[in-house]
C-alpha cells in the first residue's frame, strides 16, 4: 500500500482529534463527577432522572403542605388543650357551687368567674390560625361563634394532599368540639351553671357538674383528634422525608460518574494523549527535515 | 546504423524526456496539499522514427492515477456521512431545548404547577397561594409557547437553510457542467486537461456533502451526474434542484428542467440535504407533536377539574388556561385563561359552592392530576420524561451513525489517497531519478560533442 503525505497528515488530525476529545469528555466527567449532562448521554437515565426529579419535586411539595399545615393543626391542639382547662376550672366551681354551704352572695361571684370563663371559651373557639378562624370549617373568614356561642360555621374538613392515597383531614370540627355535632353544646352547658349559680339554685348547680362534666370529656376527645392531626403529619414527613432523600440520591445516582472509574479514565486518556502527541511528532519529522 | 548527429538527437530528446520528467515531479511535489489533486505519472516512450532504429523516448503526455469506482464510493460515503453529520447537529440544538439536566426544558414549569396545587390545598384562603397558582400555570404556559415556537423557528430555519443548500447544489452544478465544455473542448484540440478534471474532482467532491451523487464518465472527457437518481448535470446541461414545501409543511424536493419539475424528495439519500431533511421532518416534526399532545392533554384535564371547582368569589366553570382548539398547535396556542389571569380570587379550590372560600376538595383534585394517567395512559411527567428520553435515544443513535459513517468515509478517504495521492518520498525518488537522467544524457551530449572536436581537429590538420 502506498502511504502518502495526505494519509499521514489526515490520520494524525483524526487521532489527536479523537483523544483530544475523549479527553476533554473524561476531564469534564471526572470533574463534575456528572456523568449525564445531556439526554443524549444516556437516554435512559435521562429518562429516569427526568421522572425521579418529578416523583421528588411532588415529594417537596407535600412536605412544604406539611409544614404549611402543621401550625394551624399545633395550634388547634393548644387551643383545645386551653378550653380543655378552662373546663377543668369550671368543674371545680360547679363541685363548690353544689356545696350547701355557699350563701347566694358567694354564688354570684362565682357566676361572674363563670360568665367570664365562657367569654374565654368563645374567643378559644375564634381561634385564628394561618389560614383563617381554625374551627370555622370552610368558612375561614367567618369567626367559628357569635358572642353568644352559635356556631356560623360547618363541617368541611380541610383534606391536604400529602402524599396518602387518599387526602389527609387536617382540620377539626369547631362544630364537635364544641357544640351539638359532638353531642353537647358546651357553650348552653356554661349558661345553665351561670343560671343557676346566679339564681342561687343549688339544684340546678348539681345538675350542671355532671353536664360540665360531659362538656368536659367532649373537648377531650376533641383535643385528642387534634393530637391525632398532629402525628399523623409527624409520620407522614418522617416517610417523606426517607423517601426524599432516596428519590434525590437515585436521580444523583443515575447521573454520576464513578468517581474511580472516571478518575482511571481521566488519567489513561492524558498518557494517551501524550503518547499521540509524541507520536505524531515523529511521524511528521520524519522526512520532513533530513528527506535525502 | 545510427551517425554522431543522430546520438546528438538522442541526447537532445532525453534532456527534453527528463526535464518532462522532472516538471511533472515538481507539479506533484507543489500540490501536495492541494484537495482533489491527482498525481500524475509521465508517460515516456521509445520514439520510433520510420523504420530506422533511432532508441530516441519521447514524453506522450502524463496519466493521471485514478479509480472511478474509488472514486464512486469516496462521493457515496461524503454524502451518507454529511448527512449524518448534518442531522447530528440540528438534534443538539433541540437536544438543548429539553435539557432539563441544565435548567431547559419544562418539566420543571409542570412540576411546579402540580406544587402549587398543592400549596393552595394548605391555605386556599391565602391570597398569595392562589397568586402563586397563577403564577405558576403562566410560566407553564410561557415555557410551553417557547419550546414550541423555538421548534417552529427551526423548521423555518432549516427551510432556508435547505434552500439555500439547492442554491449551492445549483451553483456547484454550473460549475461542473463549465468544466466539463472545457474540458471537452481541450481534449478535442488534442491538448491534456489534468488541471481542469482535477478542478472537477475538487468540485465533485463539495457537492457530494451537499446531496447524494454518483458520477458516469462519457468518452469525451465529460461526464454525467446524477443526483438523488435524477439527472442533475449531463454534458453541459443543468437540471437545478429547488426546495418547496408540501401541504403538510414538509420539504418537497424537485428537479427542474425548464418550466417541468420532477418530485425527488423520495430519492434523496444523502448529503446535507438529506440530514436538514431528516432532522427537519421527521425528529422535529415528531418532538413538536408529543409536545403539542402533551401540553393539550395536561391543559384539558387542568382546565376540565378547574372548571368544575368554585373560586373563593364564588364563581365556577372557569378554564386555568386557554387552549387551541386542537392539538395540532397547542404548545404555541396555550395561555393562561382569561377567566382567571389577574385575579387570583378566580382559582378554583372549593370543590362545592357551600365550602367557599376555605374548601380544598378541588384543590387536592387539581394537584392529583400529577398521579392521573392522561389519555396514552402515561401519567404527564412519565409522559414528559418519554420525550425527553426519546429526543436522548434519537441523538445518541445518530451521534453513532456519525462516528460508523466517518470511519467509512475515512477508510475510502485512505483508499483514494494511496491511489492518487502523492508521497513526498516517491517523488524525491523521482526527482533524482530524473536529475540523474537528465545529467547522464547531458554526458552524451559532452561526448558525441567531444568526438566531433575531435573528429574536425583531425579532417583540419
Amino acid at each position: 500500500m502506498r502511504v502518502t503525505e495526505g494519509m499521514k497528515y489526515s490520520q494524525v488530525l483524526r487521532n489527536l482529534g479523537n483523544i483530544t476529545s475523549q479527553h476533554a469528555e473524561a476531564s469534564q466527567e471526572a470533574s463534575t463527577g456528572i456523568r449525564v449532562n445531556k439526554p443524549s448521554d444516556d437516554p435512559i437515565a435521562a429518562a429516569q432522572i427526568a421522572r425521579l426529579r418529578a416523583n421528588s419535586s411532588q415529594t417537596d411539595a407535600h412536605l412544604n403542605t406539611i409544614n404549611t399545615v402543621r401550625g394551624d393543626a399545633e395550634l388547634t391542639e393548644a387551643t383545645l388543650a386551653s378550653a380543655t382547662d378552662i373546663f377543668a376550672r369550671l368543674k371545680e366551681l360547679a363541685v363548690q357551687g353544689a356545696n350547701g354551704n355557699n350563701s347566694a352572695e358567694d354564688r354570684k361571684t362565682m357566676s361572674v368567674e363563670v360568665a367570664g370563663l365562657k367569654e374565654a371559651l368563645i374567643q378559644l373557639g375564634n381561634t385564628r390560625g394561618n389560614r383563617g378562624y381554625l374551627f370555622s370549617g370552610s368558612q375561614v373568614k367567618t369567626p367559628a361563634f357569635d358572642g353568644n356561642g352559635v356556631f356560623q360555621g360547618d363541617d368541611v374538613e380541610q383534606l391536604v394532599p400529602i402524599g396518602n392515597s387518599t387526602p389527609t383531614s387536617v382540620s377539626t370540627s369547631g362544630s364537635q368540639a364544641f357544640v351539638v355535632a359532638g353531642g353537647r353544646n358546651v357553650f348552653a352547658d356554661v349558661d345553665a351553671l351561670v343560671t343557676a349559680l346566679s339564681t342561687n339554685d343549688q339544684l340546678g348547680i348539681q345538675a350542671s357538674v355532671d353536664d360540665i362534666g360531659a362538656s368536659h370529656a367532649q373537648l377531650v376527645d376533641a383535643q385528642a383528634r387534634s393530637g391525632l392531626v398532629l402525628s399523623k403529619l409527624d409520620a407522614s414527613q418522617s416517610v417523606l422525608d426517607s423517601v426524599d432523600t432516596e428519590q434525590q440520591k437515585a436521580a444523583q445516582a443515575a447521573g454520576a460518574a464513578d468517581p474511580y472509574e472516571s478518575y482511571t479514565r481521566f488519567t489513561s486518556l492524558g498518557q494517551s494523549l501524550e503518547r499521540a502527541i509524541a507520536v505524531s511528532k515523529q511521524i511528521l519529522d520524519l522526512g520532513g527535515q533530513n528527506r535525502f | 546504423m545510427g551517425s554522431l548527429t543522430s546520438l546528438l538527437y538522442t541526447a537532445r530528446d532525453s534532456l527534453t524526456a527528463q526535464s518532462y520528467g522532472l516538471n511533472v515531479t515538481g507539479q506533484n511535489i507543489t500540490n501536495v496539499n492541494t484537495p482533489g489533486y491527482v498525481r500524475r505519472d509521465p508517460l515516456l516512450e521509445t520514439r520510433a522514427l520510420g523504420t530506422a532504429t533511432t532508441g530516441s523516448v519521447v514524453a506522450t503526455g502524463l496519466r493521471r492515477a485514478t479509480d472511478i469506482y474509488i472514486e464512486r464510493r469516496e462521493l457515496s460515503a461524503l454524502g451518507t456521512s454529511s448527512a449524518a453529520s448534518e442531522h447530528d447537529s440540528q438534534l443538539a440544538g433541540v437536544e438543548a431545548l429539553f435539557n432539563d439536566l441544565s435548567g431547559t426544558g419544562m418539566g420543571s414549569a409542570l412540576d411546579n404547577l402540580f406544587s402549587s396545587f398543592s400549596a393552595l390545598a394548605s391555605n386556599p384562603n391565602d391570597p398569595t397561594t392562589r397568586a402563586a397558582v397563577l403564577g405558576a400555570a403562566g410560566a407553564f404556559a410561557d415555557r410551553a409557547n417557547a419550546l414550541a415556537n423555538a421548534l417552529s423557528d427551526s423548521k423555518n430555519e432549516l427551510l432556508k437553510q435547505a434552500q439555500e443548500t439547492a442554491a449551492q447544489i445549483n451553483e456547484k452544478a454550473n460549475s461542473i457542467s463549465e468544466l466539463n465544455r472545457r474540458i471537452v473542448a481541450a481534449e478535442a484540440q488534442g491538448q491534456d486537461a489534468a488541471d481542469l478534471k482535477d478542478q472537477r474532482n475538487s468540485v465533485l467532491l463539495d457537492l457530494g456533502k451537499l446531496v447524494d451523487i454518483r458520477t458516469i464518465p462519457d468518452d469525451k472527457g465529460s461526464i454525467i451526474v446524477q443526483a438523488s437518481g435524477t439527472s442533475l448535470v449531463d454534458g453541459t446541461d443543468v437540471r437545478p434542484i429547488s426546495v418547496d414545501l408540501n401541504a403538510d409543511g414538509s420539504l418537497k424536493i424537485l428537479s427542474n428542467r425548464g418550466s417541468t419539475s420532477t418530485e425527488i424528495t423520495q430519492f434523496l439519500s444523502g448529503g446535507k440535504l438529506a440530514g436538514i431533511k431528516e432532522a427537519r421532518d421527521v425528529d422535529i416534526f415528531d418532538v413538536a407533536s408529543k409536545l403539542d399532545k402533551l401540553v393539550f392533554d395536561v391543559g384539558t384535564a387542568i382546565n376540565t377539574q378547574h372548571a368544575a371547582g368554585f373560586g373563593a368569589d364564588g364563581g365556577t366553570g372557569r378554564n386555568l388556561f386557554d387552549l387551541g382548539p386542537t392539538v395540532d398547535g397547542a404548545g404555541r396556542a396555550i395561555r393562561l385563561g382569561a377567566a382567571v389571569a389577574g385575579n387570583p380570587a378566580a382559582v378554583a379550590a372549593a370543590a362545592d359552592p357551600a365550602s367557599v372560600p376555605g374548601g380544598t376538595g378541588n384543590a387536592v383534585a387539581l394537584a392529583n392530576i400529577w398521579k392521573t394517567p392522561l389519555s396514552d395512559g402515561r401519567t404527564a411527567s412519565e409522559s414528559y420524561g418519554d420525550l425527553v428520553g426519546g429526543i436522548g435515544q434519537r441523538k445518541s443513535a445518530v451521534a453513532q451513525a456519525v462516528e460508523t459513517q466517518n470511519a467509512i468515509k475515512e477508510q475510502i478517504q485512505a483508499m483514494r489517497e494511496a491511489m492518487s495521492g502523492v508521497s513526498l518520498d516517491e517523488e524525491m525518488v523521482s526527482l533524482t531519478k530524473y536529475q540523474r537522467a537528465y545529467e547522464a544524457a547531458g554526458r552524451v551530449l559532452s561526448t558525441v560533442d567531444e568526438l566531433m572536436q575531435d573528429l574536425i581537429n583531425r579532417v583540419g590538420r
